[in-house]
């Protein structure tokens, strides 16, 4: 089963939504499609952009030492 | 003649007792001077002599503790505990030893980077790409050295939603070098390892730096099956650490600039994105529309040539039927003539606005 948008990473994202650009610049490219294709990849760009702007790195020093 | 209070000893009971002393007085001393005599036996043992402008003393070492190329007239600091031998020879048991001032510690750089260079461990094609965007990174540094500080600020400003474990290690003196390695090591045998392994320091000394080009650390970070980011000391410093590292960055600052996209950039690029797409949809709705008004005035222009040509077709047929109308003929001036022509028949002779019924007198060929 293929991962819900919102447990995907943002690097899943950004790589769908390269794959749909390629599309829209290949030579599968059809008008029929391009709406709904457009419209999937605007809300995924909205999407990546709010991971962005909201995500926090999680910083953890690690308790082992390695003095000895 | 000695007295009865002078103390009396075996040899080696003597010389337990001076190593004895010597613990107490000393324990483990640092002594710098130059080195002479340098040679290694068997491969194994490191035999020199450490001496000033008046004095010298022997040295000996394990190969496997000299982390350093070391040659004679080179300056050093060992760190050595004095030992009486059970031969009766005073030396140094070294524990460690660096090079010390510029000079030396230039010297011992080069030596140790022209044998790395040889067994290629700089090579260009060792060098392995860094993902673009982790998701994982291992960070090894001192966490209360300001260069650690700079690096999770960049970090932060630049990026989001990454995981980071970060090896808390002495980034100078002594134990630095083994700590960093337990460090690589530790983050090469987790069972999910991170992407990026990042070692940064920030700038310093010479002498302080000098931690970075010890040999075991140099061939770890060489052997990490992680992929390095190495980032110590200011732009001007190169260490060996650098130079075997995947990817080399000039301070601890850069090295973040360099393991995360800058989120801001992507955003625009992503608006980018968005607006190429719009571009190649709304250019396939503007071709298309080319395309059917063409088609359609091209099947307008041809229905208009089947006209013309339908008309033209049906001016000539009515010429060639106005042609073919007895009418027109008669027109002309012409008449038809109907009936037996022979002498006394009667015949109907047809004009354009008249018929008359005639009587033949007479027929003459001509």
């Amino acid at each position: 089963m293929s991962k819900q948008s919102e447990q995907k990473t943002v690097s899943e994202k950004m790589d769908e939504l390269s794959a749909l650009v390629a599309w829209f610049e290949g030579d599968e490219f059809e008008l029929e499609q391009a709406l709904e294709t457009y419209g999937k990849a605007e809300k995924l760009a909205a999407e990546i952009e709010q991971d962005l702007t909201s995500l926090k790195n999680e910083i953890t020093v690690l308790k082992e030492k390695f003095d000895a | 003649m000695a007295s009865d209070q002078t103390p009396k000893f075996s040899v080696s009971d003597f010389i337990a007792a001076l190593n004895q002393s010597l613990e107490y007085s000393f324990g483990t001393v640092e002594i710098e001077g130059e080195v002479a005599s340098f040679k290694v036996n068997q491969g194994k043992w490191v035999f020199f002599d450490i001496k000033d402008a008046t004095g010298s003393v022997n040295c000996f070492m394990s190969l496997f503790q000299l982390r350093v190329p070391v040659e004679d007239g080179m300056k050093v600091v060992v760190r050595a505990v004095p030992k009486v031998t059970a031969w009766g020879k005073f030396s140094l048991t070294i524990q460690s030893i660096r090079p010390s001032g510029e000079g030396s510690l230039k010297k011992s750089f080069e030596l140790l980077k022209a044998k790395l260079d040889k067994e290629g461990l700089f090579s260009p094609e060792r060098k392995r790409s860094l993902p673009e965007i982790p998701e994982h990174i291992a960070v090894i540094s001192s966490t209360s050295a300001a260069g650690y500080a700079d690096f999770v600020k960049i970090l932060n400003d630049r990026w989001g939603g990454l995981k980071v474990d970060v090896a808390h290690v002495q980034v100078q003196g002594d134990g630095a070098p083994e700590q960093i390695i337990r460090a690589i090591s530790y983050f090469n045998s987790q069972e999910i390892i991170p992407e990026v392994l990042v070692i940064i320091r920030g700038g310093g000394s010479a002498d302080d730096l000098a931690a970075f080009n010890d040999e075991p650390l140099v061939r770890a970070i060489a052997a990490s099956r992680i992929p390095t980011l190495v980032g110590v000391g200011h732009e001007v410093d190169v260490s060996l650490a650098d130079m075997v590292a995947d990817v080399r960055a000039a301070t601890p600052s850069n090295a973040a600039q360099i393991v995360v996209p800058d989120r801001s950039e992507l955003i625009k690029m992503l608006g980018h994105l968005v607006r190429r797409v719009l571009v190649r949809t709304e250019g396939a709705v503007d071709d298309n529309l080319r395309e059917t008004t063409a088609k359609l005035r091209q099947g307008l222009a041809m229905f208009d040539t089947r006209v013309d040509l339908l008309q033209s077709q049906l001016v000539t047929s009515r010429q060639v039927m106005g042609a073919y109308n007895p009418r027109a003929v008669l027109s002309r001036g012409y008449a038809i003539v109907r009936g037996k022509v022979v002498s006394g028949g009667v015949i109907r002779i047809e004009q354009q606005e008249r018929i008359i019924t005639a009587e033949v007198k007479d027929v003459e060929a001509i």
